[in-house]
């Protein structure tokens, strides 16, 4: 098994990022889209996350726009 | 019992619903996708694939129905899920075959009731090719939710042929997605969704698209599809990132810039399609969720792009948030039903990546080739997965866009993309794309003309020089050689010069029109001074205010007048009278200098929007370009007589004065006044035979009405100063045997900078002001000097060798109006402060001023469209629409109208034909009859002298009729008003309604007079309404209206079985008026009798007009078996709803053979002869001997019913599907037949043409009224007086048209007034007997 490329901090900063926001303001279980997060943000960060090799899953991550939910999809992604 | 669930449909679907139910034959909404598949296809996998995959998703398998509350879901049906497979390999095309396979099922239209609304088809085109078609109404899904779709069926195919199953796949539950969205409606989040929008929309803005019209989508769109490479995409999201911004709101910024460079507002509207997955379990369900996020912009074009593209993609993230708050409730909220009250413009969708679909061993090709309604146009950008490349796909409405105005509007929205996103502000970015700029810039050279350089002094002395024998000016009886013209010339100029007068000077002509007027010119330009004409019926105020001004820039030398007018002027007024002893003949004359090109010709004062009159100062060279063009370009010399009418403040007399003189020509000087009276001018135009003379065409539309005009021949006639309405021209034509020439240009250059040639050919709506003079330059720009496309409305500015010095002693506007020339370098440009749009034929259109735009409640309204609907109206000659204050703080339309001869105005009748043409909002309040329009000084509109109305109560009249109180009980009831409120005039929308109580009104209207509409045997409660649509509701949305509309549908008597298309019953009634006197319009060929609503609408509310059509509509219907078989049942369908009386009959066409047949036995009978009008009817003996014709005829026939050309279909074989697209697509009501219907109407055609040939004519021993097409039939036998042998007494009436257009606009303002007339003298000698 590879190194994982996206730690669940390196994914909160990609995310603190393109919401602007600190990500110390970030919580796991905090909804993204109560910080202004849209499905356009989404798409970028799968197609950004996608470049350094983690190929997420829209729908997976859109249901449930949480860091929690969304590094638990990514682990497993990881894992495989 | 498992038991079947129904469901009130989501929000979402709720929308779609009703867009299919208002128009059920269009098959928009079938959103398909079309894969080609290549290679080893295990076919049995892929069909248990898709089998399986629509089993898993039941948001597909739902049924609808019409429940009692509105309507419902049925869930849990039985699967359906079927995916067929058709061999189409046998085809010579197999490829084709099944793409044709598939555009065919695209067409078709889905009945949620009762069609299944997924279509899954494999079709084979060889043994490692197939398509797969998959067609699934919008109503149960959306493009995401396809992309669900398709991955499952991947996933579940590549787990039977690799045995790696994908679980990530699976769907979430519909169940679900309905609790969420239950749970939504009602909750607080919705409250305050709601409120966010209402608020951010609170102003209504108003919304306007690229291209002007009303944007409901039809039943196809046209598709341009551009790849856009690397370098663009690259461009875009390097910029993008850089900024840290989302590259889709980056584009999205710049689409809505794109769209504000041709809507010329900064601030737009445009629609953003939402998927609205995020943070819900439709993530995972393939259903029907999105929405359309209206995004308000400010395009500030001076910021850099990003902080721009910022504070955009800020509002859309915004509006993602609170974007579950559908966009139709939101329409609902704000009141904006209807296709012109509209919520956001374009609808900009950029997809970032598609999910890929990937069958395991299978090359895809994945394309879209409907995604639903287009109302406008859409801008779909799709990145491919990798995010290097981009497509755009552009949909347009064809309503609004022509295919090549899409093809356009895709590339140039490409270059935008890539010069924005290379360019820091959108400011420094070009509208044209680099290909469109250098054709731009290839027209503004075509003008260049080689014009000698030299004075209009020269030009005068040397025509007098080459032909001094020649006739030169005719005033009265009196009459000058050129040589003799030349010395009373010369004699003048000797007064002026020891009057002190010399070159540079200027010298005030005040003189009354006479050859002492045109003496007086002649010599102040030849001495090289400018003449400055004051007329002297102009209020003293103004004349003095023009003396003041020019006196302190350039002193005039002297002014010349008659001692009668002495007393206007100061006493110290170097006056120079005419017509006086001091003009007494000198032997020899005293010598004088000649003018420079670079000298001023003449100073003509016009009026400022300030009321300062400007003194415009033309040069020599100015005027020699435009007078030695018009020489040129229309052949003008010896033998021409240009009558001089115009007044000399007027600077179209500038050609009149000076052209005849410098061409070889004669001058005819119109006695003064005589310019006002059509009938004065009529008398010198054949008394001298005037070859050229000009109009303003207010002027020209009085000239016409004088009955001495008619028939006179004029070679040419010029009109200016105004707009030229195309019906003007088209009456012009009819009347007058001559060219007419349409000329546009301000005083500030030379009189006229562009001509149009407004032939009897030319179709314009509006007449353009064409193309530019010689070395003239025309442009159409944006508020930052940027040229602009073709079509899109800019200010017009001029440049050129005509362009005026500027404004006498006003050097500040002069810079004001006279700015630098940014394409040519060195020159000045005039900014004329009209609007304008360039053709693509590069005709310029004018449009109106910059400063005479309304806006009314928000809304921006062109008076010209309104006064174009007023005159539309056939009892209607002229009319001007003017925004007046209402006292209130605010601004009502009122319409000046004159009538057309003979015609009464009745002002509601107006209003409804007005209501018909434009939008409710631009109908005006008032309207005020006038006897003539009020005219200016110069034959212009003076809008000031227009008389303010006297507005009486708008609160609308109460209901009058049993049907208008039944309907405002309705309202009321639907509404949850007090009927007492609710007048007749009232609007069901402007009360509150919306779509979905539209439904219920309709389900009440239907319940209360439904067993009265129609006497249906079979008693079926949904065929008891047939006669009305959920579309009238829309259509006809106040009491008065809709009551009509129901009366109507009672007047159709006769059982009718071809259900669905109203207005097919055998007798129709077409309008309101009084049925003491009643028209009967008997179809023409092909059975159908609408073609005769112009007629009934013109002769309301005097006479009751009813249309008869064939029975053989019904298909079922027993084929007549001869035309006086056809007659006699005609006659007993008249006799039920008129028992006596004279019947008086009119027929178009076969029509005409009808109603003569009709008029023969009702005469045999006894009965007292009616009136009996024939349309251009032409016995059967002309006909026997033609070959039986054709089902190509048949169709031909329909297209011609529809007023239309067949040559307009294009060079193609006429099949039944193409000609009822194109009546579709040209938005003609027969385009709504049902198949049924259609065959009726052929089976009618292919009918009468066989029994006309059989059928021998009696003698009709009355008179008929006869209306011949005067354009037509040119080179064949047929006559009116072929009816000789079988009419006692023929009135034949010309008219001007074609035979095909003899029930248009412009025929049935000739037809109608016959027939009222004849109508009228019917009532008079009936009431005698």
């Amino acid at each position: 098994m590879t190194a994982p490329a996206i730690s669940l901090d390196t994914m909160r900063a990609d995310v603190a990022r393109i919401i602007g926001e600190d990500p110390s303001e970030i919580g796991d279980d905090d909804n993204l889209i109560d910080f202004g997060l849209d499905s356009i943000r989404v798409m970028t960060l799968i197609q950004r996350w996608g470049e350094k090799g983690l190929k997420l899953d829209f729908a997976q991550l859109a249901e449930k726009p949480t860091l929690a939910h969304w590094w638990s999809v990514a682990s497993r992604h990881q894992a495989e | 019992m498992t038991g079947r669930r129904t469901r009130r449909l989501t929000q979402a679907q709720e929308g779609l619903w009703f867009a299919q139910r208002l128009d059920p034959d269009n098959p928009i909404l079938n959103t398909g996708q079309i894969v080609t598949l290549r290679g080893p296809l295990d076919r049995t996998a892929f069909k248990a694939a898709v089998e399986q995959a629509l089993r898993e998703a039941p948001a597909l398998a739902v049924r609808f129905i019409d429940g009692p509350d509105g309507p419902e879901q049925i869930l849990d049906d039985p699967a359906f899920a079927c995916l067929d497979i058709i061999d189409l390999s046998a085809a010579t095309d197999p490829l084709q075959a099944a793409l044709d396979h598939i555009d065919r099922d695209m067409a078709r239209p889905r009945d949620p009731l009762h069609d299944l609304l997924v279509t899954e088809e494999l079709l084979i085109a060889g043994p490692d090719l197939h398509v797969w078609n998959q067609n699934i109404h919008h109503l149960v899904i959306d493009g995401y939710g396809t992309s669900l779709l398709n991955r499952r069926i991947a996933a579940l195919y590549n787990e039977t042929v690799t045995a790696v199953p994908d679980p990530d796949t699976a769907f979430a539950s519909f169940d679900d997605l309905l609790a969420e969205d239950a749970a939504y409606q009602g909750s607080e989040r919705e409250t305050k969704e709601r409120a966010y929008w209402n608020e951010l929309f609170a102003d209504r803005p108003q919304v306007i698209g690229i291209a002007p019209g009303e944007a409901t989508s039809v039943h196809s769109f046209h598709r341009y599809t551009i790849d856009i490479g690397p370098e663009v995409t690259k461009a875009i999201t390097t910029r993008a990132r850089a900024a840290e911004l989302a590259w889709p709101d980056l584009v999205t910024t710049i689409a809505g810039a794109f769209v504000a460079r041709h809507t010329g507002t900064a601030d737009t509207v445009v629609g953003v399609p939402h998927m609205g997955r995020l943070g819900s379990v439709a993530a995972r369900v393939p259903a029907m969720v999105m929405n359309v996020l209206p995004l308000r912009m400010h395009i500030d074009e001076d910021v850099p792009l990003e902080e721009l593209a910022s504070s955009v993609a800020r509002q859309l993230i915004r509006g993602r948030r609170h974007g579950r708050y559908r966009s139709e409730q939101l329409r609902r909220d704000l009141g904006l039903i209807g296709g012109e009250r509209r919520l956001y413009g374009p609808l900009i969708n950029i997809m970032p990546f598609d999910m890929p679909f990937r069958l395991h061993g299978i090359d895809s090709d994945l394309r879209v080739p409907g995604a639903g309604a287009v109302d406008d146009i859409t801008f779909t950008l799709r990145a491919d997965a990798a995010g290097e490349t981009m497509r755009l796909e552009l949909d347009t409405n064809p309503t609004l866009y022509t295919a090549e105005r899409t093809r356009q509007l895709g590339h140039r929205f490409v270059a935008f993309l890539h010069a924005a996103s290379t360019h820091e502000k959108l400011a420094n970015t070009p509208t044209l794309s680099p290909e469109e700029l250098h054709r731009w810039q290839t027209v503004q050279t075509s003008s260049t003309h080689p014009v000698e350089d030299t004075t209009l002094a020269d030009l005068l002395a040397r025509r007098a020089m080459a032909q001094p024998d020649a006739l030169a000016l005719i005033d009265g009886d009196r009459r000058w050689t050129y040589a003799e013209l030349e010395r009373e010339t010369a004699h003048f100029a000797s007064k002026l010069r020891l009057a002190g007068v010399k070159k540079g000077d200027v010298v005030v002509v005040a003189l009354p029109r006479s050859w002492n007027l045109v003496v007086a010119l002649l010599a102040t330009v030849r001495m090289g001074a400018a003449y400055l004409p004051l007329d002297l019926t102009h209020p003293p105020d103004r004349i003095k205010r023009i003396l003041d001004s020019a006196k302190a820039a350039a002193k005039p030398s002297v002014i010349v007048t008659t001692a009668e007018a002495k007393t206007i002027f100061p006493d110290d007024a170097p006056l120079l009278f005419v017509g006086q002893g001091n003009d007494v003949l000198r032997d020899a004359d005293v010598a004088f200098e000649t003018p420079a090109p670079e000298d001023a010709a003449y100073i003509i004062y016009t009026s400022g929007s300030t009321g300062m009159p400007k003194g415009v100062v033309i040069e020599h060279r100015a005027i020699v370009n435009r007078l030695l063009w018009m020489g040129t370009h229309y052949g003008i010399g010896p033998g021409d007589r240009i009558l001089q009418k115009t007044p000399a403040t007027f600077d179209v007399s500038v050609w009149e004065f000076f052209l005849p003189f410098i061409t070889g020509a004669t001058l005819v000087v119109a006695p003064p006044d005589a310019h006002k009276d059509p009938h004065a001018l009529a008398a010198l135009v054949r008394e001298h035979g005037i070859t050229t003379m000009h109009f303003v065409p207010s002027m020209l539309a009085l000239f016409l009405d004088e009955p001495q005009t008619h028939g006179l021949a004029i070679h040419r006639v010029f009109v200016s100063g105004e707009e030229l309405p195309a019906d003007l021209r088209d009456r012009f034509h009819a009347f007058i045997d001559g060219e007419l020439h349409n000329l546009y240009g301000p005083t500030e250059a030379a009189v006229d900078v562009s001509y149009w040639l407004a032939a009897p050919t030319d179709i314009s709506r509006p007449v353009p002001i064409g193309h530019p003079v010689w070395n003239t330059r025309l442009y159409v720009l944006d508020a930052r000097f940027r040229p602009l496309p073709s079509d899109v409305v800019g200010e017009l500015f001029l440049a050129g060798r005509q362009l005026a010095r500027g404004y006498l002693g006003q050097p500040d506007l002069t810079d004001e109006r006279f700015i630098p020339d940014p394409f040519f370098a060195g020159e000045k440009m005039y900014r004329t402060g009209d609007l304008a749009r360039v053709r693509d034929d590069e005709a310029v259109v004018f449009l109106g001023r910059t400063d005479h735009q309304v806006k009314l409640r928000g809304l921006r309204i062109e008076l010209g469209e309104i006064e174009a609907a007023i005159v539309a109206d056939p009892a209607v000659a002229q009319a001007v629409v003017d925004a007046r204050d209402d006292g209130a703080g605010g601004k009502r339309l009122v319409g000046y109208l004159v009538a057309a001869p003979g015609s009464p105005i009745d002002s509601e009748a107006l209003r409804v034909s007005v209501a018909s043409r434009v939008p409710d909002y631009m109908v005006p309040s008032a309207f005020v009859t006038l006897d003539r329009l009020p005219l200016s000084a110069n034959g212009k509109l003076d809008r000031k002298a227009l008389p303010d109305p006297s507005f009486t109560s708008v609160a609308g009249r109460a209901p009058s009729t049993d049907t208008e109180r039944r309907l405002v009980a309705l309202f009321a009831e639907c509404l949850h008003l007090d009927a007492a409120t609710i007048s007749a005039d009232d609007d069901f929308f402007e009360l509150g309604g919306h779509s979905l109580l539209a439904a219920k009104l309709l389900k009440r209207i239907r319940d209360q007079w439904g067993s009265a509409l129609a006497d249906d045997a079979s008693g079926d409660a949904g065929r008891a309404g047939v006669v009305l649509g959920l579309g009238v509701i829309f259509t006809d949305s106040t009491v008065a209206r809709l009551a009509a509309r129901i009366d109507a549908a009672l007047a159709a008597v006769g059982p009718f079985s071809v259900t669905d298309s109203e207005g097919l019953a055998q007798l129709i009634r077409l309008n309101r008026g009084d049925t003491a006197s009643s028209l009967f319009c008997i179809h023409p060929a092909g059975g159908i009798s609408w073609c005769y609503a112009g007629l009934a609408r013109a002769l309301a509310p005097e006479h009751a007009v009813f249309g008869v059509q064939a029975r053989g509509l019904d298909a079922d219907a027993a084929p007549p078996e001869s035309i006086d078989a056809i007659a006699a049942d005609y006659i007993g369908l008249i006799r039920a709803v008129q028992p006596q009386g004279p019947v008086h009959l009119a027929g178009w066409s076969v029509g005409g053979i009808i109603a003569h047949a009709m008029a023969v036995q009702l005469s045999q009978a006894g009965e007292p002869p009616g009136l009996l009008a024939m349309l251009d009817s032409y016995p059967s003996d002309s006909w026997r001997e033609q070959t039986d014709p054709s089902e190509d005829v048949a169709l031909k026939a329909l297209v011609q019913i529809a007023g239309r050309d067949v040559s307009e279909l294009g060079d193609v074989e006429l099949t039944r599907e193409r000609v009822m697209r194109f009546l579709r697509d040209i938005g003609n009501p027969l385009g709504m037949l049902s198949d049924a219907a259609l065959n009726g109407v052929l089976n009618v055609v292919a009918a009468n043409n066989r029994l006309v040939r059989q059928h021998r004519h009696g003698l009709f021993p009355g008179k008929a009224v006869y209306f011949r097409a005067a354009l037509d039939h040119i080179g064949t036998d047929l006559s009116p007086d072929l009816w000789a042998p079988y009419i006692k007494q023929l009135e034949v009436h010309e008219v001007s048209s074609l035979h095909a257009h003899l029930t248009g606009a412009v025929a049935t303002s000739y037809v109608a007034p016959v027939i009222a007339q004849a109508l009228r003298q019917h009532r008079l000698t009936g009431s005698e007997n």
